[in-house]
């Protein structure tokens, strides 16, 4: 498990994501105030839904052959569908806000049920990648790589700097249209620059992040900045740091608790404009001790040290040398088998010692390094299964382990193991949950536990079979050197 | 050097906006000195019967009206007249239906006056970002806001005796206080010419006078010309130089220096 420190630094797995995300919850509330303000908060929950269709259209299309293979990578095909979605739906959407027919909600409505309901039919439409898209629009942004990295940056930071330079403009055109008209002319330029910028950070934004984490960010630290200031200037910086802190305790957060970064931050954002309208109900001073307070506790709670995590002993420290070593358990409903390229079953099968129909597991693979660094450290390896072919993998929940156990006439100490989550993540890293456990048999007494949560990195991995081997050498090597 | 703005019907019924060069600005201001008997004065704005009004529908019928430098000219009508309306086409705001209309300055030189219910609330805004905002027409994109205009901010909120509140949220203020920012952001434009609509609509009696009192004053010691509306003719009565009634898209003068 990280300390909220050990993910701020850049030698992290993850830092490039987390970058990523700082620098949309950064960007993207500038942008997102102006929604706010000028009361089309629904623009911004139905573009990205919107970008999300284009990013299935495109999919689609290229699954049908219209489109040709991209050697650049599924993610840029996505962001192309995702621009030019974006951009035909603003056009379409400011089209009918010129002819002024029907309600503006209306139409925002209407477009985002339509735009929700073609991003699912492009879906079912194409069976073949339904799952690499539902990912994408999931938001990979744990998986951002340094090129799109870069990409966020310019993009980002260029509509950063454009806000900077025009926020005059933009307050006028927003605020008040006959004092703008007046003094800078009939300036539509404003408003398309605007809309503009919003339509670029949400279409690059919804194919890296997903939709859900962008709506957020552009509505809810505004929303939450709102009752808090009364100056335009404040409100923007305070919109902007507020999305940064939602961006960074949000990741950490998703780390910490191995939960989705987009439902965890949007939560946590809401979390922020509830805490921001009782605020603004007390004094300032009141304010500051009460979120100086929130502060410390978070701290408390996020950047305390690491608790050290004990390694497997040594036999000889828990008075045992015998251990009946159980198959590890898979609960993550994947069969988690090795591909047919993998070395060790090669060898194994040269070996004779498998047939050529066996296909190993990462559960296998996980034994066998379990097996020889127990050995090292002074155990006497039985396997239960050599005793009764019946015996299948142990739970790690203990009263089940030891009733397995003892209706197999088994005694002396039980090594389990379950793997409950095991996803490759663009075969740089693999998301890791699962628990080991040492259980003496007779009175079913925990001796030794241990549950490893966390993103695995396997940079040298050049396919998923290779990173699921390197995830376990990592795991095994966690395991035993504490 | 001014430019002169002109606006007419050419002979299909289009209207045509021009912005005039300088040979033509010298023959419109010697026709417009022609046609206005009373002064030498060249009018800030000159409306020839002009009608407007929204989706064809005529608003304002005929209107005639011509506007001086130093002149405080009353608008008044019951509300849905046209008042607004008036104020919008001479601000450029509406489109034409007919007429001739002419204006001496640029728009940057109209300092505009809303009523501030048209305001949004949901916007956080200062009294001094409020104020800030009558500069924007001369501050660039890039620039950091000039601190000259900063004094300059300062300077129109002591004129409107309100520089204390520059720190508190515009849209706190009670009705006359609001009324009275927005005077001093029209002023930041360093205006040639103000038009109000409403100022004096839902403040106290005593704020009345204190804000007509000021017009007065603009008027008489800046040389600002000040068009502003009510409903309450009475009042207008009191504080005009001129008052220009209007009803049912009907304009015409009731009382003035000037003639139209």
């Amino acid at each position: 498990m990280s300390s909220f420190f050990e993910i701020l630094s850049p030698s992290y797995l993850l830092f490039p994501a987390l970058l990523g995300t700082a620098i949309m919850g950064l960007v993207c509330p500038l942008i997102g105030s102006y929604l706010v303000l000028r009361r089309t908060v629904f623009l911004g929950l139905t573009l990205p839904q919107i970008a999300a269709a284009g990013v299935s259209f495109t999919f689609w299309l290229q699954q049908t052959g219209f489109l040709p293979e991209w050697g650049q990578g599924e993610r840029s095909i996505g962001m192309v569908g995702s621009l030019v979605f974006t951009f035909l739906g603003m056009g379409l959407l400011g089209y009918l806000e010129q002819r002024g027919k029907g309600m503006a909600e209306g139409r925002l409505a209407a477009a985002y049920a339509l735009a929700g309901g073609l991003t699912i039919l492009f879906i079912v439409f194409n069976p073949a990648g339904q799952v690499e898209v539902l990912n994408l629009l999931k938001g990979e942004v744990i998986a951002l790589s340094q090129g799109e990295l870069s990409l966020l940056a310019i993009v980002f930071g260029a509509v950063f700097v454009a806000v900077l330079a025009f926020h005059r403009e933009f307050l006028l055109i927003s605020f008040d249209r006959d004092l703008a008209f007046l003094l800078k002319g009939r300036q539509i330029i404003w408003d398309v620059l605007l809309y503009l910028l919003a339509g670029l950070i949400i279409a690059i934004g919804v194919i890296l992040a997903g939709p859900l984490l962008i709506f957020g960010f552009l509505v809810l630290p505004a929303l939450a900045a709102r009752p808090l200031v009364n100056r335009m200037s404040s409100f923007l910086i305070l919109s902007s740091v507020l999305g940064l802190v939602m961006a960074i305790f949000g990741f950490y957060s998703s780390v910490r608790l191995d939960l989705p970064l987009g439902p965890t931050d949007v939560t946590l954002g809401c979390c922020v404009i509830f805490l921001a309208y009782g605020l603004s109900r007390i004094t300032p001073k009141a304010s500051a001790a009460l979120l100086i307070l929130v502060g410390l506790a978070a701290s408390s709670g996020g950047c305390g040290s690491r608790m050290a995590e004990a390694p497997v002993p040594e036999a000889k420290a828990i008075h045992a040398e015998q251990l009946w070593l159980a198959k590890v358990k898979n609960s993550t409903a994947l069969l988690l088998q090795l591909p047919a390229t993998n070395p060790l079953r090669s060898l194994a099968e040269m070996a004779g010692k498998i047939s050529s129909d066996y296909r190993p597991s990462v559960m296998d693979l996980m034994r066998d390094s379990l097996k020889t660094e127990l050995e090292q450290r002074g155990f006497r390896i039985s396997l239960p299964e050599e005793k009764d072919s019946r015996f299948a993998a142990f739970p790690t929940d203990v009263s089940a382990a030891v009733r397995i156990a003892r209706e197999g006439n088994l005694s002396g100490l039980t090594f389990v193991g379950e793997i409950q989550r095991w996803e490759i993540e663009a075969q740089r890293f693999v998301r890791v949950l699962a628990d080991f456990k040492i259980i003496r048999i007779d009175d079913g007494a925990v001796l030794w536990a241990r549950r490893i949560q966390r993103a695995v990195p396997t940079p040298s991995a050049t396919n998923s079979g290779q990173a699921s081997t390197d995830a376990v050498k990592e795991i095994v090597r966690d395991l035993f050197a504490g | 050097m001014d430019r002169f703005y002109r606006t007419h019907l050419d002979s299909g019924g289009w209207l045509k906006g021009e912005s005039l060069g300088q040979d033509q600005v010298i023959d419109a201001i010697a026709n417009a000195r022609a046609e206005s008997s009373t002064t030498t004065t060249l009018p800030l704005v000159a409306l020839e019967k002009v009608s407007r009004g929204y989706d064809s529908a005529p608003v304002l019928q005929d209107a005639s009206l011509a506007i001086y430098p130093g002149e405080l000219v009353g608008l008044a009508g019951p509300n849905g007249s046209g008042k607004t309306t008036l104020f919008r086409t001479i601000l450029g705001l509406l489109l034409s239906l007919g007429g001739t209309m002419s204006r001496s300055c640029p728009l940057a030189n109209f300092g505009y006056v809303p009523q501030s219910a048209a305001l949004d609330p949901q916007f956080p805004l200062s009294v001094g970002e409020i104020v800030e905002m009558g500069a924007y027409g001369r501050v660039r994109s890039f620039e950091i806001y000039p601190k000259k205009e900063k004094q300059l901010a300062g300077e129109v909120l002591d004129q409107v005796g309100l520089r204390h509140l520059a720190k508190k949220s515009f849209f706190a203020l009670s009705g006359g206080q609001k009324q009275r920012i927005l005077i001093a952001r029209a002023l930041m434009v360093k205006p040639k010419i103000m038009i109000l609509d409403e100022p004096l609509s839902g403040i106290d009696e005593a704020t009345r006078h204190s804000i007509t009192d000021f017009l007065i004053k603009l008027t008489r010691e800046k040389n600002l010309a000040v068009f502003f509306s009510s409903h309450d003719l009475e009042m207008v009565q009191r504080v005009a130089d001129k008052i220009v009634r209007v009803d049912k898209g009907r304009v015409w003068l009731e009382k003035g220096k000037h003639a139209l």
